[in-house]
């Protein structure tokens, strides 16, 4: 919950008042912390947060009860392509103001269940989406206003121009002329496309492309922005502006849902991240619980000098079950390394087998990641914390 | 609210007209084949100027009417763009209202040109001005059924405009033929007859021939309700069919399964 104050004091004197006052409640045993505060513009901005972010807080008195809902709240989703799951009894919530990512793999379900959101797919009767409390199937016209979404590939019109494009999009979601014009100069001033204002879509690189994308997403201000792979594929210039972009994005308290597949760019600006894997959440951590779970992971490296038989092979492979094998290079991924090492001695040892080198490097979270999902990061998470 | 929705109709309209007339299918299919094909009908024959104007129109009106519909929803599924608009406030009905609307002025602009050219230089002192207005509201109502046709046949949640072309060709030439231009329905056998009745073209050919030469067996009234009820049937039809195909457009397993079909193919 953020709170915006004139100064601090009379906050604070205004907190312990209503504290007072009112018999403030907080439910399922949820911790609370208070303060966590900076200047913007000249007035104090507090945090107020919560840790367990699936908790509503109630402030209660004899006649009023307020409740702080979440942005988006999914239940059940569920999707299906003939006989295959593409999303399978996903549930989750995403607390206003916060950027959630979702990574996961190609046909983990995440864009699906982006689809589902947003309502781009019919959702199935025992599935529910909630946008500010409100279900999606009673109002989608007017929630489908509260989403602004930046697609991986840029779906905006590539025969029309950058201003045609944002005239049409801003007409379609109600805005006046006078506020298209308005706010498409600020936008364009923003993602530095002034010089662009003019030229076709289909002349822009990818880069500009992609922020054209978000001018169009932020055209009509909505509260909710979605972000769909934004920064694959783009130079390091313009990650670099769409990073800062969803950063500022924060600051103006607006809740951002991205799925990407990149596990550090996740952990440069999530503030929760949830993992799917075959249409199901298999994690929902924040990026540093999830860090201190899979971060002390090492890769063991080494080639043989000569191949290894069937038999070393399967014996190897019960030894170290996350091993990759690339002609004589043989990788492993090694939570306890000094351990395995001898491990692997033993083995070489016993086999008389020689190696040309050997290196021990410490796991990058891409690796890792990468060996999680093969194993099902389930299994893979608990046993890495085991 | 109604203005509003109207307003997102006309905008959808507006821009589909700026994007796909100049579409090369479209100027194949909508313009230069109706015109190959009429020359090669006219020349060498002798056919009488109302019989002309008949077809000219007749062939014009239906070619111009089934060009863009079709290509639309194709086009804009590969190009993603169709994901936004479902992403927005907007719905299937004005998705559909927008395509249509396109359609039917592009084919009603042609139509009307190349009518009144044709009138000026043969009948236009003959008719009254009733006959003329009963042409032009055949032009509308024929640019409204044949926008209904080509955006049935684009149900098919492909995102291939050849795959569709394909498929309009195959629906558009029979309906041509049994529609009446080549052979005034006055001259088949009561079989031929009947099956032309199938044909929504039928009842534009019958509605100019009456009021061109008042030949037609079907009186122009009568004309007029049955393309009413076409319209009507067809539009109801595309809904429902639409609603329930659109989700496979933005399905990524059936399109890779279109993708494998194709790559097995080659």
């Amino acid at each position: 919950m953020l709170q915006t104050m004139p100064n601090h004091i009379v906050h604070i004197i205004a907190f312990m008042i209503c504290c007072r006052l009112f018999s403030i409640e907080i439910f399922h045993e949820t911790k609370a912390t208070f303060f966590n505060c900076h200047f913007t513009k000249g007035k104090l901005i507090y945090y107020f947060s919560i840790d367990n972010i699936n908790t509503s807080l109630s402030v209660v008195n004899s006649n009023m009860t307020i409740t702080i809902n979440p942005a988006i709240k999914v239940i059940n989703l569920q999707k299906k392509f003939g006989n295959i799951k593409a999303v399978d009894d996903v549930s989750f919530e995403i607390e206003e103001g916060s950027i959630v990512g979702i990574l996961g793999p190609n046909g983990a379900g995440k864009t699906t269940t982006i689809r589902l959101i947003t309502g781009i797919f019919q959702l199935g009767s025992s599935s529910q989406v909630q946008i500010f409390s409100n279900d999606l199937t009673n109002s989608p016209k007017l929630l489908k206003k509260k989403f602004g979404i930046v697609p991986e590939i840029s779906n905006a019109y590539s025969d029309l121009t950058v201003w045609q494009n944002l005239r049409f999009s801003g007409t379609i979601y109600g805005l006046s002329n006078k506020e298209i014009t308005t706010r498409a100069e600020i936008l364009l001033k923003r993602f530095e496309l002034q010089d662009k204002t003019h030229a076709k879509t289909k002349t822009l690189s990818k880069g500009l492309k992609q922020r054209l994308n978000l001018c169009l997403a932020l055209l009509h201000e909505p509260p909710i922005l979605i972000l769909d792979e934004p920064m694959t594929g783009l130079d390091p210039f313009s990650v670099n502006i769409v990073r800062n972009q969803i950063l500022e994005f924060k600051r103006e308290n607006k809740t951002i849902l991205i799925t990407t597949h990149n596990m550090q760019e996740a952990e440069r600006v999530c503030d929760r991240i949830l993992i799917m894997n075959k249409g199901k959440i298999i994690a929902d951590e924040t990026p540093e619980l999830l860090l201190k779970k899979i971060k002390p992971a090492s890769t063991m490296v080494f080639t043989l000098k000569n191949d290894l038989s069937y038999e070393q092979n399967t014996e190897l492979n019960s030894l170290f079950p996350l091993m990759e094998q690339k002609a004589y290079q043989i990788s492993i991924v090694s939570n306890t390394p000094f351990k395995d090492i001898m491990k692997l001695g033993d083995f070489l040892e016993k086999n008389k087998l020689s190696i040309l080198d050997f290196k021990l490097q410490e796991s990058t979270l891409e690796e890792v990641f990468i060996h999680l999902i093969k194993n099902d990061i389930k299994g893979g998470i608990n046993n890495v914390q085991a | 609210m109604f203005k509003h929705d109207l307003k997102i109709v006309l905008t959808l309209a507006q821009k589909n007209f700026i994007l796909y007339i100049k579409k090369g299918s479209v100027l194949i299919f909508g313009l230069l084949f109706p015109f190959f094909m009429l020359i090669s009908w006219i020349l060498g024959r002798s056919i009488s100027p109302d019989q002309i104007i008949i077809g000219i129109i007749s062939m014009t009106s239906f070619f111009t009417a089934t060009a863009v519909s079709p290509v639309i929803l194709p086009i804009e599924t590969r190009e993603k763009s169709l994901e936004r608009l479902f992403a927005a406030p907007v719905s299937l009905m004005q998705i559909l209202l927008g395509i249509i609307l396109a359609s039917a002025l592009y084919s009603f602009g042609i139509s009307s040109i190349i009518t009144l050219i044709f009138l000026l230089i043969y009948r236009i002192l003959a008719l009254s001005f009733i006959s003329v207005l009963a042409i032009y509201l055949g032009i509308f109502l024929m640019a409204l059924l044949g926008s209904l046709i080509g955006l049935l046949i684009s149900a098919k949640p492909s995102d291939q405009t050849s795959d569709i072309m394909v498929i309009i060709n195959l629906i558009k030439f029979p309906l041509l033929f049994l529609g009446g231009v080549f052979i005034p329905l006055s001259n088949l056998s009561t079989y031929g007859s009947i099956l032309n009745l199938v044909s929504p073209l039928t009842y534009l050919t019958e509605l100019l021939r009456g009021v061109v030469n008042k030949s037609s067996i079907i009186p122009p009234g009568f004309n007029i309700l049955i393309l009413c009820i076409w319209i009507a049937l067809l539009s109801i039809i595309n809904y429902y069919i639409h609603k329930r195909t659109m989700p496979k457009r933005f399905s990524e397993v059936s399109n890779s399964k279109n993708m494998m079909k194709k790559v097995k193919l080659k």
